[in-house]
């Protein structure tokens, strides 16, 4: 198994593609991941943030550059922000790749909050591997999302703290996070 | 201790890092258009939104801090009396209040950052305000600092007070709510100080509005800040107009902002070739 | 005689309050003008600081204290022209030539590793003089003739006891070892000579005892 990261070199930031080899590595080491290729697709050319898996076989994220970007040095590489943002798509992966979790077909579209419940699930699993993430970060992305409710959080709360969930668990805890149906629009 | 401390010289413990305008202008990557379009107004549904928001409340302690700083120091730079290097009692006592008002806002923006799960120094930090609080001029202190870019923390407490009712946020709606009542009395006071001062010397008046101007269209960043309903940080007119702006001047201020945006369209368009 | 309403004394019973006072008009405006300089440098150089010390709570208690006596300084310049239409610009001037020297030491740390410093000038030394200075005048002066001053001396002495315990707290939560210990003790110290040799924040007879005016006065005798 290999993990490679395209472009090998960058000209609009200053990433060491082989540091970004090294952040998976110590991922796959960590987290467990499947003995699977994995290719990281970095898109130098824009500022945003956003991380998607893109295929499974190869397992593929396609990443913009502002989602590894360390946000007190313009353009640097951050191995922290690099292993959570990765991470926590690479466990999504590993949860696609089990059959007993029960995940659609990649290209399903997810009921609305379930890609965000999916996000905690897999940034709290990130924190208990050791890794540093900020649990009132995401609570607070949760409570945008869903409400600054109780019920919200207790929703929030059975995500963060919860093992060995399946995707039908995701879905039923997003269902069961709104207070109001209104806020479940995509 | 000396008079006018550079930038250089401001202090920060090891958790803040700073980094000059020009370094994040220097920035050869761009959004693409749909992303531009489509990133206008925040909302709380959406992610990234809520990442930015983080990242502006970020930057607004940084700001409240600076402004703390630089209001203690036009308490101490000048002598009291009426000269261009000098300062009145009276201002230096309005600058005294405004150090306690900025505490507070700082104090609000840790419990704020708290809340939103950002820590301190988590971004980098630009010393724009500072630098515009080191001016030799105190007239030109206050429309920089007090006018300009207090006016652009109303234009922002205000969407950001918008946000959070939108999001059903209690903490984010209390905090803009409680520092953009402030705020209007910070930016009314440099508007009330420009007057007072400069009621006989036109020239010292049009050299100030000119710094204003300056630091307003740097600071409506590209476009980030405007006067349509879609800009993440819409003007706010009203709120500017019980800070002793007239209509011509927000006016002024909107223009610019549209001329900051088509600008940086230009800039763009020239990038991609 | 009026019929109708029995007579009462005009001040009640458990009013003790009487008329004299240690001051005269002109001694309680140098006081105050003392007070008001005082009070004047002391803001200043609280604000001037923020931008020099790296401890953020450090920072934002300066920020509140700056504004504390500048109002004072307000409370003072108001009060000035009260007492017999006396010039304030004349009036506001440190209680002597050692007391202004003793401030210039106690404002002089700059550099952002002096954080320490910049409190014990302050909090360990300033502060008690002037929480001891503004007793001595509340508890001396008249009751009666001077009460805006004293009211005044009220609000003042409030913010004084507080800010003083916000600053000693700071002061112990930086000491970080012994050498800090000596390193205030020796900064107390040195500001306490000034202080103690300028007679309190007015001058000479801060807390009673001859004035300046008092010992020109024996010696013109």
């Amino acid at each position: 198994m290999s993990t490679t990261v395209t472009p090998e070199s960058f000209a609009m930031v200053d990433f060491d593609a082989a540091r970004i080899v090294d952040v998976v590595e110590h991922l796959r080491g960590r987290l467990q991941l499947p003995d699977v290729d994995i290719c990281i697709e970095v898109d130098e050319t824009t500022p945003m943030g956003r991380v998607r898996l893109a295929r499974l076989d190869p397992l593929t994220v396609r990443v913009e550059s502002g989602a590894l970007e360390d946000p007190k040095a313009p353009r640097q590489l951050s191995e922290p922000g690099a292993a959570e943002a990765l991470g926590r798509l690479l466990l999504a992966a590993a949860d696609r790749l089990d059959p007993a979790f029960g995940a659609p077909a990649l290209d399903a579209e997810l009921p609305g909050g379930v890609a965000m419940a999916w996000d905690v699930y897999g940034v709290a699993r990130l924190g208990r591997a050791g890794y540093g993430v900020s649990q009132q970060r995401r609570r607070y992305h949760f409570r945008n999302r869903f409400g600054f409710t109780d019920r919200a959080d207790r929703a929030f709360d059975r995500l963060w703290d919860g093992d060995d969930l399946r995707y039908e668990d995701l879905v039923a805890i997003a269902a069961d996070a709104v207070s109001d149906e209104s806020a479940l629009t995509t | 201790m000396k008079r006018i401390l550079p930038v250089e010289e401001l202090a920060r413990d090891e958790r803040f890092v700073r980094v000059d305008l020009l370094s994040r202008m220097a920035d050869a990557r761009k959004p693409s258009d749909e992303d531009r379009k489509g990133s206008q107004a925040m909302r709380p549904d959406d992610a990234a939104s809520s990442d930015g928001a983080r990242a502006l409340m970020h930057g607004i302690f940084m700001g409240e801090i600076q402004a703390l700083e630089g209001a203690g120091r036009t308490c101490w730079d000048f002598d009291i009396g009426t000269a261009h290097d000098e300062a009145p009692f009276e201002l230096k006592l309005d600058m005294a209040r405004q150090c306690w008002d900025e505490a507070r806002h700082v104090e609000i923006s840790v419990k704020l950052n708290e809340w939103m799960g950002t820590e301190i120094g988590e971004f980098s930090e630009s010393t724009f305000l500072y630098e515009a609080a080191c001016n030799p001029d105190p007239v030109l202190r206050l429309t920089g600092v007090n006018r300009a870019l207090e006016g652009l923390a109303i234009d922002i407490f205000s969407s950001m007070r918008s946000f959070g009712q939108l999001a059903g946020d209690p903490v984010l709606e209390f905090c803009e709510d409680w520092m953009l009542a402030d705020e209007v009395t910070h930016v009314k006071m440099g508007s009330d100080w420009l007057r007072r001062i400069t009621a006989d010397d036109p020239e010292r008046r049009k050299n100030a509005l000119e710094f204003q101007k300056i630091v307003d269209k740097l600071f409506s960043l590209g476009g980030f800040r405007g006067d349509d309903d879609e800009s993440p940080i819409k003007l706010a007119r009203r709120f500017r107009e019980l800070a002793g702006f007239d209509q011509a001047e927000i006016d002024e201020i909107a223009d610019l902002a549209h001329q900051a945006l088509e600008e940086a369209e230009a800039r763009r368009a020239a990038s991609y070739g | 005689m009026a019929e109708g309403f029995e007579a009462r004394p005009a001040f009640a019973p458990w009013d003790r309050r009487e008329l004299p006072g240690a001051f005269s008009v002109e001694e309680s405006a140098r006081r105050v003008g003392a007070y008001k300089w005082i009070e004047m440098r002391l803001f200043e150089a609280l604000g001037g600081w923020i931008a020099t010390v790296p401890e953020l709570d450090v920072k934002m208690h300066f920020g509140t204290h700056c504004y504390h006596h500048a109002w004072h300084a307000e409370l003072w310049h108001k009060r000035l022209p009260e007492l017999r239409e006396m010039d304030p610009e004349r009036l506001t001037a440190p209680g002597s030539d050692l007391v202004a020297e003793a401030m210039e030491a106690i404002v002089e740390p700059q550099g952002p590793e002096l954080t320490l410093e910049k409190l014990v000038g302050v909090y360990r030394v300033l502060l008690p003089h002037k929480i001891a200075a503004y007793t001595y005048h509340l508890n001396s002066t008249s009751p009666i003739t001077d009460a805006p001053t004293i009211r005044s001396l009220g609000f003042a002495l409030q913010d004084e006891r507080s800010d003083w315990l916000d600053g000693e707290m700071l002061i112990q939560s930086l000491l970080r070892d012994a050498d800090d210990v000596e390193r205030a003790a020796a900064h107390q110290v040195k500001i306490e000579k000034l202080l103690h040799a300028a007679g309190g924040i007015a001058g000479p007879g801060s807390l009673g005892g001859p004035t300046a005016a008092d010992e020109a006065q024996e010696v013109s005798a």
